[in-house]
């Protein structure tokens, strides 16, 4: 069932609609559990929308199967998304930084407002960020230390590949999963692939994932997968971030999701003009390179790589 | 005057990003003041007030060596590379220097900007951040101050500007180089004021002469003023916001300063296509205009005037 969540009338005979599709058993009552699946807040990420789509597609071949309520959101940012670009169009502002919004604010932050006065309520919640388009990510779940202790053993449920633990840091305060998970609805945060792209196989994982996470919460009835593959990281100094010393083209050395060898090249930095290699990049330790730069140009300071170091990481 | 470099920044295919800053008085001596310009590249107005006060300072120093009784350091602006391609942010990863405070030396390239940047400015006993609003709107000038233990509304009124907003501090200010310098002890201000990607010279020379008149009053510099406004204090609540009901077409018919009576028409937004008059706005209450919107074309629903309400609180 297609329901419209928000509505503004655009400058020029156009109207901006937030829609979402909700999926749901023929009765409903007090105990019955609900999840949201929030996606496309970063209108330059695209990873979401296959995973909404592989979701939906279940959902309508197996209507039996379900047994509390799905609401899907592909498009929290539709202008965004029709123009590859990351924050609010025309105003120029990141969505993701003025949550929870309120109804006297500029229109982001209206938007912003109407997506959590909709989402609240859910049980459940989960965002799906792409990387952006400089980065390349290995499906991960990012939580804030603050609600690891309830919000760890929901992500496991999704068998990603890794969970990242993080320090609480005021200025994601602002973010929609912080304020979902203040008002009760227990969010998590999805992160993988690379911006403006879609990799089906992290995709098909995460959808799958999902689709796990709801049978154990009695969302849907399925057989619920045994979940072995996932790495908790419950300690910031687990990751090492890799950071360009300097400004030029950056080629990679490895693959992405790979084990790196303490002090082994992770890539090179070049420059064009002159035919050298300016930097040589290499691992600070043995580990899962789990983020590799995707867009050459960097300047000092631009991120190359983090990984998870290998003898730190708990392994499940 | 001294020209320094206050760091550098290295790009594949551009020139340098160097960063100058231009140092008035004398070392170390107190009171001291920094003011740093614009972060984002369309803050016209505040480039302009930020290098006009470079030239009144210099200009003055030449006339009178003494001129300057504590250290003035003034930075125009920490992001010369958007200002060249008519960006707002930093043109790689259109990320805001202005929300990666107080930064960090081995993190993203606009966090190390802000690093060094707020190493170089974080010792000063006062702070004032020239700062262009980043929503579409064109308003008074007006002295924003961080509602923390160390924020100090009588000195904000040493600018003589008519209005002082006290911010209550939301996540996203705890990055700022305002917030920051508090946290290290400054008394720091933001002087907000004009359009982006416009210069209007007389708002813009009412904060010249506000600022003249705060370094005058703290004896940082030796100069006669005049006396600016007492400063109305507003706040959040004291400002009404008056959203559109229709979008299309955008006529003002009210303007930044005006004072306004209940009742009175701002402006009117028409059907872009057919030209039919969709709505009227008009004032809810009396005040003065602090904010406009200020784009020919506006969404429903968009704020388009702030109000400061007309009350005996001030």
């Amino acid at each position: 069932m297609i329901e419209e969540v928000f509505n503004v009338k655009l400058p020029v005979n156009e109207t901006l609609t937030l829609k979402r599709n909700r999926f749901c058993p023929e009765d409903i009552t007090t105990s019955t559990k609900r999840i949201s699946i929030v996606t496309g807040i970063h209108g330059d990420e695209l990873e979401g929308q296959y995973v909404c789509y592989l979701l939906g597609k279940w959902l309508n071949e197996h209507p039996e199967h379900i047994k509390g309520i799905i609401d899907i959101y592909p498009s929290m940012n539709p202008m965004g998304i029709d123009s590859i670009t990351r924050g609010f169009p025309f105003y120029d502002v990141d969505i993701n930084r003025i949550f929870p919004g309120s109804t006297s604010e500029f229109l982001p932050g209206q938007l912003a407002n109407a997506i959590v006065e909709s989402v609240k309520g859910s049980d459940y919640a989960i965002d799906i960020h792409a990387s952006n388009i400089f980065l390349r990510e290995l499906p991960q779940v990012r939580i804030s230390k603050l609600f690891a202790d309830t919000l760890v053993p929901l992500a496991e449920k999704l068998g990603i590949d890794f969970i990242w633990v993080h320090d609480a840091v005021t200025v994601l305060e602002s973010t929609f999963s912080h304020a979902m998970n203040t008002l009760g609805t227990q969010t998590l945060v999805v992160e993988m692939g690379v911006g403006m792209r879609i990799t089906k196989s992290y995709g098909q994982g995460l959808s799958e994932g999902i689709l796990n996470l709801m049978a154990h919460a009695g969302i849907i009835e399925k057989k619920p997968m045994r979940v072995c593959k996932t790495a908790v990281s419950t300690l910031n100094s687990n990751v090492h971030f890799i950071n360009a010393s300097t400004s030029g083209i950056f080629v990679p050395t490895l693959e992405h999701n790979v084990i790196a060898m303490k002090g082994e090249q992770l890539g090179e930095i070049i420059d064009p003009l002159l035919g050298c290699v300016k930097e040589s990049i290499l691992s600070p330790c043995n580990g899962l390179l789990f983020t590799i730069r995707e867009y050459p140009v960097v300047y000092e300071g631009s991120l190359i790589a983090r990984i998870l170091e290998e003898n730190k990481a708990e392994k499940q | 005057m001294k020209e320094e470099l206050l760091f550098q920044i290295d790009s594949l295919s551009r020139g340098p990003m160097s960063v100058k800053a231009f140092r008035f008085g004398v070392p170390d001596a107190t009171p001291s003041c920094v003011i740093v310009g614009p972060m984002t590249g369309n803050a016209i107005d505040q480039l302009w007030i930020a290098s006009h006060l470079v030239r009144f300072l210099r200009q003055k120093e030449l006339e009178n060596a003494g001129f300057v009784k504590g250290e003035i350091l003034i930075v125009p602006t920490a992001n010369t590379y958007s200002f060249n391609m008519g960006k707002a942010f930093w043109p790689m990863d259109n990320t805001d220097i202005d929300v990666m405070f107080p930064g960090y030396d081995k993190g993203e390239t606009t966090q190390r900007i802000a690093a060094k940047l707020f190493e170089k400015t974080n010792n000063y006993d006062y702070a004032i951040l020239l700062e262009a609003r980043k929503d579409h709107v064109e308003c008074v000038p007006y002295v924003k101050i961080l509602n923390t233990e160390n924020s100090d509304v009588e000195d904000a009124r040493d600018f003589g500007l008519d209005f002082i907003y006290q911010k209550d501090v939301d996540p996203i200010d705890t990055v700022s180089i305002n917030y920051n310098w508090q946290v290290w002890n400054a008394k720091s201000f933001s002087i907000i004021s004009g359009k982006k990607g416009t210069l209007r010279k007389i708002e813009s020379g009412k904060v010249i002469d506000a600022i003249i008149r705060f370094l005058s009053l703290k004896g940082i510099i030796d100069y006669k003023v005049f006396q600016g406004a007492k400063g109305n204090i507003v706040t959040k609540e004291s400002i009404e916001i008056i959203k559109s009901a229709a979008a299309g077409l955008f006529d003002a018919l009210a303007q930044v300063g005006d004072h306004v009576a209940h009742g009175q028409p701002l402006a009117r937004i028409y059907n872009a296509l057919d030209g039919s008059l969709l709505q009227t706005i008009v004032s809810p209450s009396e005040g003065i205009i602090t904010c406009r919107y200020d784009y020919p074309l506006i969404f429903q629903n968009a704020i388009a005037y702030r109000i400061a309400k007309l009350s005996n609180d001030y």
